[in-house]
């Protein structure tokens, strides 16, 4: 496990499978449970503390997407942090896609999720003449140490030009 | 939602389908849920955006998702489904980018039920999604298993 805090500035050749990092973490407010439950997943058991109560979980849990929105924010806010010449002319990657994605556990106010990042491989296709696809795995944990929210997701990295 | 009428795991079958209505994404949507959530040039500054691989300002990746969060609870709230929430993604394809004043349709299909094993208050259905623009473009597509009540007592 190597930490690199040179993410971006890297081309898709020098990235390497097996790199691990951990974005940080965020705790969960009842408020923006809240409100991203009222706007994108208007469940009782996402917006209504006490409605929640009489459902199977048993009070206010986040959204799974809500997850996933704070995931990227953590990464964002890691590669700002530690990429070096963002704006080097290598363009920020977008995502294409991702597989495997499972919420095992529910997220409650006041729950403290650390998100991890596994490089575990890269796929030779060129896109669009000038990217490569790197695949990463991430995990959130909680307060308590278990394992929440997994997924694996594909995104493009910029190939070196030749 | 009314527990009258309710629709449970039991009422559902393989091969249903449910159309859910267009809901349209504004500039403002856009810029408010990049700066909260992925802030990046594409997604928060037009000139930027412009000379990036999506060619115009455009919508968060996980914006599009939670849109489509949106969509399909709106439509089984509709539909008087017990939908209890959702605990797996088995795939999902970013296909085109989302820009402002889009408008995003999706279309759900269950493909598979399956009882959950070790509790009785919910089934699961596996469903694949679809949802496209105006155009009729797929903007995303994904497999998706939810969880519905079956009406039964907890555990």
């Amino acid at each position: 496990m190597s930490i690199s805090p040179y993410i971006r500035s890297r081309w898709f050749e020098d990235i390497p499978v097996g790199e691990f990092h951990v974005f940080g973490n965020h705790t969960f407010s009842e408020k923006e449970i809240i409100e991203f439950g009222k706007k994108y997943a208007p469940n009782v058991y996402h917006t209504d503390p006490e409605g929640a109560l009489d459902t199977i979980y048993r009070g206010l849990i986040a959204s799974g997407w809500h997850i996933c929105a704070v995931w990227m924010r953590m990464m964002v806010d890691y590669m700002e942090r530690f990429a070096t010449g963002v704006q080097d002319g290598r363009r920020n990657g977008a995502g294409v896609g991702f597989e495997d994605m499972k919420w095992l556990r529910p997220v409650r106010p006041g729950h403290t999720l650390t998100f991890t990042y596994e490089i575990i491989s890269k796929f030779d296709k060129v896109v669009r003449d000038r990217w490569g696809i790197i695949r990463s795995r991430n995990e959130a944990f909680n307060q308590n140490g278990e394992l929440v929210f997994s997924f694996e997701i594909d995104i493009l990295a910029e190939r070196q030009p030749r | 939602m009314k527990t009258e009428g309710l629709r449970r795991w039991d009422d559902l079958q393989t091969g249903e389908t449910y159309d859910a209505k267009g809901i349209t994404i504004t500039r403002r949507d856009i810029l408010d849920f990049a700066a909260d959530f992925d802030p990046q040039p594409y997604h928060l500054d037009p000139e930027a955006a412009n000379d990036s691989i999506f060619g115009g300002l455009c919508a968060s990746g996980w914006h599009v998702t939670a849109l489509m969060m949106r969509l399909l609870t709106d439509t089984f709230t509709e539909q008087n489904i017990d939908l209890l929430g959702s605990n797996r993604v088995g795939q999902l394809r970013w296909r085109k980018p989302v820009f402002a004043d889009d408008t995003l349709a999706s279309k759900i299909t269950i493909t598979e039920k399956t009882p959950a094993e070790e509790d009785k208050r919910f089934g699961f259905i596996d469903c694949d999604i679809d949802v496209s623009n105006q155009h009729g473009d797929s903007v995303i597509n994904l497999t998706t298993s939810l969880m519905i009540g079956t009406g039964e007592a907890g555990a």
